[in-house]
């Protein structure tokens, strides 16, 4: 083998010669990132892939390395350092954004009424004092009135009214009262946050805050399609398993109950006559209720009078001897 | 076909009272070996004997056209109309009839109201807003109507005056032939 030949294959494999490019690599130093936009050449590409990979490589890696050297350094007890710049490449988040904080009942209604918020100083000014007082805490504004070592009394109070003692009492029920309206703000909120995700993992499994559309939709005919049956539910819930009850408006249909007819053709048809015998028995008694009502006389009582007062009519007659007029009153009555 | 349900017999009752009244028993309650029934099919109330509906069973819906008598059938609002081709056994059992002079079974046969020129008899106190049969003199069932007034009441009444309102006759085979079956 030739020296020259080897010294040649030597270069070669250490040569720092770089591949020419359309477009000049940008590279960003904070990020200790190079980036290579030139069009792949395809032909390269095919022919000696690896080779023109590691070509690719070197030639980003040279730019990105002779442009950290082109950084100022700082000389320190452990050596010389070089500052990199803050990055310029902007990158996306590695964590979803926070969710927002759930509101206060407070801040609900504040934001429905346009209500702005305003920060309350610590310290309040004391006209009597003049001076700054803090609102609260030790010799606090809130706590002046069980802290004077004078009370005034009202004529229409107690004897044995202590002035602090209510004073304190009134204060502690406050704070009690803020502390519970606290309580009922974070279960309000876990109970919303704990809901939102159920809901989520039951129709997908999207991520666990924001619903979409689609989804708010089928959630709202769910809870729409359980009112609707709850209502029916309650609607049956009287003695008369609601048969009796009025109507409201609008009032969703009972669903799911099928028609149900007798058999079409039986070998026993009695039970068929008899309950048409049966509506025909009911049909003439009520029909004969509303020829009454018609005529101006009261119902049943009605009917009981007029034949009454045919039988005694004919009985009348009977007597009198005139037995025709009789029947024929009597014959009315029937119908 | 179906059984009639309480609600659809009671409707079909209630019209054929107002012609037949307690005739309808008559109906109904039959001898055993001539007992008939009620049946629905598509909406209209059939009247057939017994040996017709365990024949008719093993025809199928969609190929079940007409059976036995039709007497009329229900709105969609589920009301009951009484149709011409129940005449015959409402004729049979009518309670209150009316006879019409041969000059006014034209007229009558063409839809009209039978006026009172052209009544020949009239069963007697018939009261007001009576379902009645139509015969003419030969006793020819040709239809049926509502009174417009009392038997009493009619004879004030001018010659051109309305005696029974026309609801259906026998002519409505020509006219309706097309939707009576």
């Amino acid at each position: 083998m030739d020296v020259a030949q080897e010294l040649a294959n030597y270069a070669a494999a250490n040569s720092t010669a770089t591949l020419d490019r359309a477009t000049p690599i940008i590279s960003d130093a904070g990020l200790l990132a190079a980036f290579d936009n030139s069009p792949v050449d395809s032909d390269e590409y095919k022919m000696n892939l690896n080779q023109h990979l590691l070509a690719l490589t070197l030639t980003s890696t040279q730019s990105l390395i002779s442009s950290l050297f082109a950084l100022p350094t700082k000389s320190t007890s452990s050596g010389i350092l070089t500052i990199l710049p803050t990055p310029t490449t902007i990158l996306p988040r590695e964590k979803p954004l926070p969710k927002p904080k759930p509101l206060t009942k407070w801040e609900r209604f504040a934001k429905e009424k346009g209500i702005s918020h305003k920060r309350k100083e610590k310290d309040v000014w004391d006209e009597e004092l003049q001076d700054w007082v803090p609102r609260w805490g030790k010799g606090g504004k809130n706590r002046q009135g069980e802290e004077q070592w004078l009370h005034e009394v009202k004529a229409g109070d107690d004897a044995d009214l202590d002035p602090a003692k209510t004073a304190k009492a009134e204060r502690k029920a406050r704070i009690a009262k803020n502390e519970k309206q606290h309580a009922a703000n974070i279960a309000a909120a876990a109970n919303s946050a704990a809901s939102a995700s159920l809901s989520t993992s039951a129709s997908s499994s999207k991520g666990k805050g924001e619903l979409s559309q689609e989804e708010k939709k089928n959630l709202r005919e769910r809870r729409k399609d359980e009112l609707k049956r709850s209502m029916l539910i309650s609607k049956t819930a009287t003695a008369s398993l609601g048969k009796y009850d009025g109507k409201i408006e609008g009032e969703p249909k009972a669903k799911g109950v099928k028609r149900k007819f007798e058999p079409t053709s039986t070998k026993d048809f009695k039970g068929e006559k008899e309950s048409q015998l049966d509506v025909l028995n009911r049909l003439e008694k009520g029909v004969g209720k509303v020829k009454k009502s018609k005529k101006g006389s009261a119902g049943a009582e009605g009917e009981l009078n007029v034949r009454k007062a045919v039988r005694f009519q004919g009985k009348v007659d009977r007597a009198n001897g005139k037995s025709g007029g009789g029947g024929a009153a009597s014959k009315k009555g029937k119908r | 076909m179906r059984p009639l349900t309480e609600e659809e017999t009671k409707a079909v009752f209630e019209k054929l009272a107002n012609y037949i009244g307690k005739n309808l028993v008559h109906l109904i309650d039959r001898d055993e070996d001539d007992a008939y029934c009620f049946r629905l099919h598509k909406d209209r109330v059939y009247y057939l004997p017994l040996p017709m509906l365990h024949l008719a069973t093993s025809v199928a819906r969609p190929n079940l056209i007409s059976l036995g008598t039709c007497f009329g059938k229900f709105s969609k609002t589920q009301k009951f109309k009484l149709g011409i081709t129940c005449l015959d056994w409402i004729a049979k059992y009518a309670k209150y009839k009316v006879w019409i002079k041969p000059s006014g079974e034209l007229p009558f046969l063409y839809g009209n109201h039978v006026a009172k020129a052209h009544l020949g008899r009239i069963t007697e106190d018939t009261p007001e807003h009576q379902g009645v049969v139509v015969y003419n003199m030969a006793d020819v069932p040709l239809g049926f109507g509502v009174t417009a007034r009392s038997t009493i009441d009619t004879r004030k009444l001018d010659p051109t005056g309305i005696i029974v309102f026309h609801q259906a006759d026998v002519g409505e085979f020509l006219r309706d032939e097309d939707t009576m079956f």
